[in-house]
């Protein structure tokens, strides 16, 4: 018997998340720098990785696992995550 | 800072002897544990990017062994110039194993770059450092799981208390080349075994393994691509990278490597890792999340610098320098030494080369020692608890919108920041940026408008004598010019601005011990570095005035000093001093005292600080820079120096 499908899941830009929401990480969009993809890879955001977002304002600042990242708003908007 | 201006201080090695590297992400704890495994301090603080060049020591444990301390990488392949500065070490040096400083509390990461040391084929053990900070916020990493999984050792270590060292040190022996940690898809896999057969055919490594440097070299590590195309057969290696990269998926090939080793250091870390519920907000974390907040993050900023300010500016150059400058030198020290000399030296000009108006005790050293070194003790102190607190990188988040307006991003402050503590260090310290645009103009703006720990401590000294307002008008003034400045370069230098992306460190309480052991080593390079310029540039003002040429420059230089500045006529010898370094210049503008009104300290102030930077800094432009650009600088900083001065010596009186 084969599995039922995921549910779908409704995918929102990262600075679109409200402060103190977890949410996980689902896409890079393409206007990402390839440099900076692969540092966001780097800082572990990779996978369907669980983040919490810690403000919006005047950066965007993630908690993934332990480490607080910064991200500015330009390459935020452009992360797509999904809820958890 | 300082000390990094002569960066590896170590105990001699000889070159043939074993290398041991420490290789990790940045700020995990790699100088520390460099330290304590050799006896050798190096500049330890808490943000990404203190190490900027390698350190060597003969280790602790084996004194023919060589130890390498290396830059943070936040990823290989190699992008930034510290991480190449890093690859470099690891392809030059005879590496015999490789120590991986890793993250605890974020184990996902720290296996991320596993993933490629792994496949370098020099043995290699893990030092899974600040496991204190992991159990703080409920993580608990399975070490001989782990261990066993890799092949190779790995030591859970808390190196700022020494736990683990001893276990790491025992464990070295017993090193391997470790299991690599994964397999990638089948077609990079294929791109991957094409090159490291052509590798490993036309040009092989000493220790590294062929499939290793396939890996960097297919992900786009140019210090590799370097390394190969210097090898007989490298043209061709290079030319197939070129034939093959672009086949291989939709994806970049250096993007697609990345993704594989960060699912499989994610595979990894759920397997040997576990947390706790609820453990994971901390202090460290609200204090850091107010740090930033866009409301409370500012009042904290401006409670900062005013402790500073008061610290450094009315204790340091104020009540110390009194007890030090009037009190001692000037009551109890200066008469002791002149009647001394006079009595042996007689009257003549021997006895003015020391004790005269321009001379070596009663001027170089009395400035270096009773002017300056109370002001930079301070400093220092106050400059070292808040580099370790992580305050400084929190900073780059506030700043990152004004700094986006001189187009540049907010990763720029660090460096500004440790200008005021050592601008040649400072200027080192661009290596962290991301692109040579961002090194150019900030190390223009350092050049120009950030004054260092001397110089800002005299600054502090004479303005915040007169009035708080005082200090205040030329902070603003250094502020608006380094605005105006950075807005000109960045429309002028040609290149994009990088929008940030920074790791925020946690906030950490300042250990007294390190914060001390920082102070004493910086002002030991104050001493050594400043004393004998101090006293070079008073024999050169000593001879100019013997020579009646200082005289004529007073003379020559009224109409630019007194008549567009409105500055003493006497002030002159203070820019001419100020060519060897401005704190000494300003130091020159500091003797005058009670001779500048509140305009007068502002505008000499304004001026020599925006005035040529110190030997040292231009030496270091020139390495990092190249002598055009370096002139160049230097050619633009002179006139707008005395520009600006002029314009806020005319402002301020049309409105004071």
């Amino acid at each position: 018997m084969t599995p039922p499908p995921p549910p779908h899941l409704e995918r929102i830009r990262l600075t679109g998340t409200p402060t103190g929401r977890s949410v996980r990480l689902a896409e890079f969009g393409e206007e990402i720098d390839p440099l900076q993809r692969e540092q966001l890879l780097a800082y572990g955001l990779s996978g369907a990785q669980s983040i919490t977002v810690l403000q919006q304002r005047p950066m965007t600042v993630v908690l993934c696992e332990h480490m607080e990242l910064a991200l500015e708003r330009d390459v935020a908007q452009h992360i797509w995550v999904e809820a958890e | 800072m300082p000390e990094s201006c002569h960066t590896s201080p170590a105990a001699p090695v000889s070159p043939d002897a074993r290398t041991l590297a420490l290789v990790g992400h940045p700020n995990v704890g790699k100088s520390v544990l460099f330290h304590r495994l050799t006896g050798t301090y190096v500049n330890v603080s808490n943000y990404p990017g203190t190490t900027v060049e390698v350190a060597r020591a003969a280790a602790r444990f084996d004194r023919a062994a060589s130890m390498l301390d290396t830059p943070g990488v936040l990823a290989l392949p190699s992008r930034s110039e510290d991480e190449r500065a890093t690859m470099r070490a690891l392809l030059n040096e005879n590496l015999r194993l490789i120590v991986q400083v890793g993250d605890a509390k974020n184990l996902r990461r720290t296996l991320n770059l596993t993933a490629l040391l792994t496949e370098l084929g020099v043995p290699l053990v893990m030092a899974l450092n600040m496991t204190d900070e992991a159990r703080a916020r409920g993580v608990t990493v399975d070490v001989e799981a782990l261990a066993e999984t890799l092949a190779t050792p790995v030591v859970a270590t808390v190196a700022t208390g020494g736990e683990g060292v001893a276990a790491l040190t025992e464990a070295l022996p017993h090193a391997k080349a470790p299991a690599p940690m994964l397999r990638y898809d089948t077609e990079t896999e294929q791109a991957i075994h094409t090159v490291t057969a052509l590798i490993a055919e036309r040009a092989p490594h000493p220790h590294l393994a062929a499939r290793g440097l396939a890996i960097l070299l297919l992900g786009r590590d140019k210090e590799v691509a370097s390394w190969i195309s210097a090898q007989a057969g490298g043209a061709e290696i290079l030319a197939k990278v070129e034939e093959i990269a672009p086949l291989v998926g939709r994806e970049s090939l250096p993007a697609r490597l990345a993704r594989e080793r960060g699912r499989a250091a994610e595979a990894l870390a759920k397997t040997v890792s576990q947390q706790s519920a609820g453990a994971d907000r901390t202090l460290s974390l609200l204090v850091g999340q107010l740090a930033v907040h866009p409301i409370w993050g500012w009042p904290l900023l401006l409670l900062m610098l005013l402790v500073v300010y008061f610290f450094v500016g009315d204790f340091g150059a104020g009540t110390l320098v009194g007890l030090l400058e009037e009190d001692f030198f000037g009551e109890i020290l200066n008469p002791a030494v002149t009647t001394f000399v006079q009595t042996h030296l007689g009257s003549g000009w021997l006895s003015e080369l020391f004790v005269g108006e321009y001379g070596l005790w009663t001027m170089g050293m009395t400035y270096a020692l009773a002017l300056i070194l109370p002001i930079v003790t301070t400093f220092f102190l106050a400059f070292g608890v808040l580099e370790d607190s992580g305050y400084f990188t929190r900073l780059s988040v506030i700043a990152n919108r004004a700094f986006g307006a001189i187009g540049l991003n907010g990763r720029a402050v660090l460096p500004m920041v440790l200008g005021l503590g050592c601008v040649t260090m400072a200027t080192l310290t661009t290596r962290i940026l991301n692109t040579p645009r961002e090194r150019l103009i900030t190390t223009f703006l350092l050049a120009l408008a950030i004054p260092c720990s001397a110089q800002l401590g005299v600054v502090f000294g004479v303005l915040g004598g007169i009035s708080f307002g005082a200090a205040a008008i030329w902070g603003v003034c250094i502020v608006l010019i380094l605005l105006v400045t950075g807005w000109l370069a960045g429309k002028l230098v040609k290149g994009q601005r990088v929008p940030l992306i920074t790791e925020l460190p946690p906030m950490r309480l300042p250990v007294l011990g390190n914060v001390l052991k920082k102070t004493s080593g910086r002002l030991k390079w104050y001493l050594v570095e400043v004393i004998p310029l101090f006293l070079l540039g008073t024999f050169i003002m000593f001879v100019l005035d013997r020579l009646g040429v200082l005289p004529w420059i007073i003379e020559a230089g009224k109409p630019v000093v007194t008549g567009w500045l409105g500055l003493p006529s006497e002030a002159s010898a203070a820019f001419v001093m100020g060519f060897l370094r401005r704190d000494f210049g300003a130091t020159g503008l500091f003797a005058l005292g009670n001779q500048l009104s509140m305009i007068q300290a502002v505008v000499g102030m304004v001026t020599i600080t925006l005035f040529v930077p110190c030997v040292a800094s231009v030496m270091i432009i020139f390495k990092e820079q190249g002598w055009r650009t370096a002139v160049l600088m230097l050619a633009i900083i002179m006139p707008v120096a005395f520009f600006v001065g002029g314009v806020v010596n005319h402002v301020l009186h049309l409105f004071l």
